[in-house]
């Protein structure tokens, strides 16, 4: 049993106009201690929407199937007391852009410790310290958080957030997109705390970006998502040298200076909409080894080896792959 | 970008963002034909606009002349019965909003010339103009409205044309502000300053570049100040400030008050002027919020709700 | 600039605008029609003497300028004229005025604020909800609903249980402290329900609209993140934000009540600072009138003054 389990996970969002979008289309990952996995892709490929649905953190207007187990037990559920038990305890999440997450009328301190007092970790004096205690972890002075959070940099909020999110000792942390709004030297260094403590701490982290240096800085393996679907998974170093997805394969090809290239290639043509069912592959119109039975057959996500998953028909058809993979 | 992205971008490019900069002419209906809001306000509007405008065609019985007993109660042939002076209330009612209206609009339209032409000024020309004339509309706006506009009416004599320009003494200063920052900021797009290399004068940047974009803002503003303007008719009519010998919703208030209707219990000589004039003013304030909110639409959903998102149970499978 | 410098350079602000006032005030008397002699020392049935009296006191044969200078010295010794209507110190009056409306006014106030905040939050958080309809649309009602009419409507409907006029019973003789109490607040009700009712619809409105955007803040989705029950949330974390710019719009709001103050009091024949203002228009008592609308400015400024306190004190982040 893992430490986290999704299954089959669907999400649907109800749209002004009547319509439903199927954000996530059947997600399905497992995650243990230690473990640090990159969700990435572009913008709108769901990986927040899931990253959401972990935390019960989806709009009055989102549907979903599927299960989510935390240490067993099913979390996927709209009853706020079952959810809010793991929240931040089990569970906890850093967000993008830290200058709004943290609430801008009270001090560093007090937002650590209103969870721990809240769900009883720590109380009082004890909870101060251990807050102090937690600020030092990720490189803030103690006595900065009797400060407010517009008195920080950037780099320093965020890594008031990351304190703030280990406040309960979760034993998954989830990081949305942590480091976009930071300027590339403060981003490394963030993303070095991340490692650091993800190690120390034993955590498992989750990843989430569209930007894969920081994903490569960060994470022993990925889940590649299109369209609201993963179409890939391994270990870091397999997606980079032997990715066995078109997409992975571009989406690795348009980043300058990672397979060291200059120029940035970006793939051609957009995502496919969410609010219709789609038929085939939903990557083949950008695909550039698409083939006939890809428009019409919609190619399953299979385990090609222990650690590796693809939702590729090149997999399948060595002949027409040549090499053995995309 | 926010933690929204992911999310808002999965319902991304369909949703309606408005674009920051509209065409000149439809943004009116667009705003219209998508908020109910809207629809209710300018039908409420268009309603006591077109009475006024009917007024001598629909009119009863002529709101100056007696045709019964004072106060008669409401029946058939008067449904709201008479007033003091046995005055058939329906007519008066009639008369008074083509006059309120009348002062209403005259008195939001000098207030939008006044400020319109203070704001234009300063917000072109800059400088010390720029910061004189918004110290004077600080000032201004600091000063309590009724207070000045009584001091101002009892100095200089009761009459509607004093009225009127009475109120838009009071409303000028917000068309000031808004129609300053849309100037001082088109001012500093490119196109004028292109234009401005052209040689073309002044007065004729603005009204071809300036105008148009701040036509939304500007009805909205005006949309509101009519209804702040019907609202201080009847304020400076009751304190005996506006024309003795003319016919409004805020003076049949004002003789109800004082022609003791209230002890009289003549309901019908008080309620329904008032509910006249806060029908248009809610009209008005329907409309111009709708217009606010099209202009300034809130991105930001609220991240806590009474209801929850749905959860599907496994036997029963949706087919995206 | 340091924080402190915030406040100072506010209260500057708030001591030229009464400055601003003063002279406005002065200016407008001094250009009634007639001359200024017969205007304001006309104190009808005065003696030779309180003329010439006045005359001296407030230099009214001498240059423009000097009477300006000589109002400014007499206005430092709290010295207002003499009121046409009962011959008595301007500046009197006005005291007994002032403390005659401040506990109606207040009483008011509190009670409109309270309603009006906890609608505002309960909508705002329940946003879309039957009740968030119904609590918005009765808030523009009221909210648009003449004040002098709501006033007259109270007056029709409760009038059988409570005293409509004045603020005590002239037949209650020797009354006990206590039962002098009970009268005066018997007689308070009405007026002080109506100042809540016309007041209560902006705040509803203001605190639902500051509570929008604080709802839709990262802040709060974080709170919930944390595992935090709503309730909590909307309380302690989007509610504290949202008090920011609702105490200063509140507070701002508070010098406006003055108009409402006038139409109130003169409908309730309550014997307050907006009674005299009315009395003082339909008597012509200019003196009155100039020291009523002196004090009115005032303490809108000061209001203006205590919402820039109240911001600064809630705001960590004014370093500005």
């Amino acid at each position: 049993m893992s430490l986290l389990e999704v299954r089959d996970l669907h999400v649907w969002f109800d749209r002004p106009g009547g319509e439903r979008l199927h954000a996530v289309q059947g997600v399905s990952l497992d995650l243990d201690a230690g473990d640090r996995m990159g969700l990435v892709g572009e913008s709108g490929c769901g990986k927040t929407t899931i990253v959401l649905s972990l935390l019960g953190l989806l709009p009055p207007s989102a549907t979903v199937a599927g299960d989510v187990r935390f240490e067993g037990e099913s979390i996927l559920v709209d009853d706020e007391e079952t959810l809010q038990l793991h929240r931040w305890t089990g569970i906890s999440m850093v967000f993008q852009g830290a200058m709004n997450a943290l609430n801008p009328v009270k001090t560093v301190e007090t937002q650590i410790v209103e969870p721990m007092e809240f769900h009883g970790t720590a109380e009082g004096a004890d909870a101060r310290r251990r807050a102090g205690e937690l600020l030092e972890l990720v490189g803030i002075p103690t006595d900065a958080g009797a400060r407010y959070p517009h008195e920080f940099s950037g780099g320093m909020r965020q890594r008031a957030a990351l304190a703030m999110a280990l406040a309960c000792d979760p034993k998954v942390l989830l990081a949305d997109e942590p480091t976009t709004a930071l300027d590339v030297m403060v981003q490394a260094q963030i993303l070095e705390l991340l490692v650091a403590l993800a190690k120390e701490l034993g955590l498992a982290l989750v990843l989430v970006t569209h930007d894969l240096p920081v994903v490569a800085q960060v994470c022993d393996r990925a889940a590649v998502m299109y369209a609201g679907e993963i179409v890939e998974t391994g270990p870091m170093d397999l997606l980079f040298h032997a990715p066995r997805h078109p997409y992975t394969r571009l989406l690795f090809a348009a980043t300058p200076g990672l397979h060291g290239q200059d120029e940035v290639v970006s793939i051609p043509g957009t995502p496919p909409r969410l609010d219709r069912e789609i038929v085939g592959c939903p990557f083949h119109p950008r695909c550039d080894r698409a083939f006939d039975r890809c428009r019409v057959e919609r190619p399953e996500l299979r385990w090609l080896s222990e650690h590796r998953r693809a939702a590729c028909h090149l997999n399948d058809e060595p002949a027409v792959a040549g090499r053995g993979g995309a | 970008m926010g933690m929204r992205t992911d999310v808002t971008d999965d319902i991304g490019e369909e949703l309606k963002r408005p674009a920051p900069h509209r065409g000149r002419r439809n943004w009116f209906w667009r705003v219209i034909s998508e908020s109910t809001q809207a629809k209710v306000g300018l039908g409420v509007l268009l309603f006591f606009i077109a009475i006024a405008l009917l007024a001598p065609w629909i009119m009863p019985y002529d709101p100056r002349t007696s045709v019964g007993e004072p106060y008669e109660p409401p029946s058939w042939e008067h449904p709201l019965g008479l007033d003091d002076g046995g005055v058939d209330m329906v007519s008066l009612l009639i008369q008074g909003g083509r006059v309120s209206l009348v002062v209403g609009f005259a008195a939001t339209l000098v207030a939008v010339l006044i400020g319109g032409g203070i704001g234009i000024i300063a917000g072109y020309f800059g400088g010390w103009s720029d910061s004189l004339l918004m110290r004077i509309t600080d000032y201004f706006l600091v000063i309590p409205d009724l207070p000045l506009a009584i001091v101002v009416a009892a100095v200089w004599g009761p009459s509607l044309s004093h009225l009127i320009f009475v109120i838009a003494l009071l409303l000028w200063t917000t068309t000031a502000r808004i129609v300053r920052a849309q100037v001082k900021s088109v001012r500093e797009r490119v196109y004028v300053r292109r234009a401005g290399s052209l040689g073309a004068s002044d007065l004729r940047i603005v009204f071809r570049h300036v105008l148009p974009q701040i036509g939304p803002l500007l009805a909205a503003n005006v949309v509101l100040t009519v209804a702040v303007a019907i609202f201080d008719e009847t304020a400076l009519t009751f304190l005996g400030l506006g024309d003795p010998t003319a016919i409004t919703w805020g003076s049949i208030i004002t003789f109800a008050f004082l022609r003791t209707a209230i002890s009289a219990g003549a309901w019908w000589a008080v309620i329904p002027a008032g509910l006249c004039v806060a029908f248009v003013i809610m009209g008005c304030f329907w409309l111009g919020q709708a217009i606010e909110d099209a202009l300034n639409p809130r991105l930001k959903v609220s991240y806590l709700s009474t209801r929850s998102f749905r959860v599907l149970k496994p036997s029963a499978p949706e087919d995206g | 600039m340091r924080r402190s410098d915030y406040l100072i350079k506010r209260a500057a602000f708030a001591i030229i605008t009464v400055f601003v006032a003063i002279t406005i005030n002065f200016f407008l008397f001094r250009v009634l029609p007639g001359d200024a002699v017969r205007n304001l020392s006309r104190v009808p049935r005065a003696s030779n003497e309180l003329v010439n009296a006045l005359k001296e006191q407030f230099g009214l044969d001498e240059p423009l300028w000097q009477q300006y200078v000589i109002y400014l010295n007499q206005l430092l010794h709290g010295n207002m004229g003499i009121s046409f209507s009962n011959q008595q110190p301007v500046s009197e009056n006005l005291k007994e005025a002032l403390a005659n409306t401040i506990p109606m006014a207040a009483t008011g106030t509190v009670v409109a604020i309270i309603i009006g905040v906890s609608t505002g939050v309960f909508s705002a958080w329940r946003r879309g909800s039957k009740l968030d309809q119904v609590s918005t649309n009765a808030a523009i009602a009221f909210y648009s609903f003449p004040t002098q009419w709501l006033a007259l409507v109270i007056l029709i409907y409760l009038s059988p249980w409570f005293p409509s006029h004045g603020m005590s019973d002239p037949f209650l003789i020797d009354p006990t402290p206590w039962e002098h109490f009970v009268d005066v607040a018997r007689h308070m009700f009405l007026p002080s329900l109506t100042f809540a009712l016309t007041l209560y619809g902006e705040y509803t409105l203001i605190v639902r609209s500051a509570m929008l955007e604080t709802l839709g803040e990262d802040y709060v989705l974080t709170a919930r993140a944390k595992g935090l029950p709503q309730r909590r949330i909307v309380t302690r974390h989007a509610f504290r934000n949202a008090l920011l710019p609702t105490t200063t719009l509140i507070a701002l709001s508070l010098g406006y009540i003055v108009a409402g103050a006038i139409l109130i009091e003169t409908v309730f024949s309550w014997p307050g600072i907006g009674n005299a203002v009315y009395q003082a228009v339909t008597e012509r008592d200019y003196p009155m009138l100039q020291g009523a609308f002196l004090v009115l400015t005032i303490s809108v400024v000061f209001f203006n003054f205590i919402a820039d306190v109240l911001y600064f004190k809630l705001d960590p982040r004014i370093t500005e």
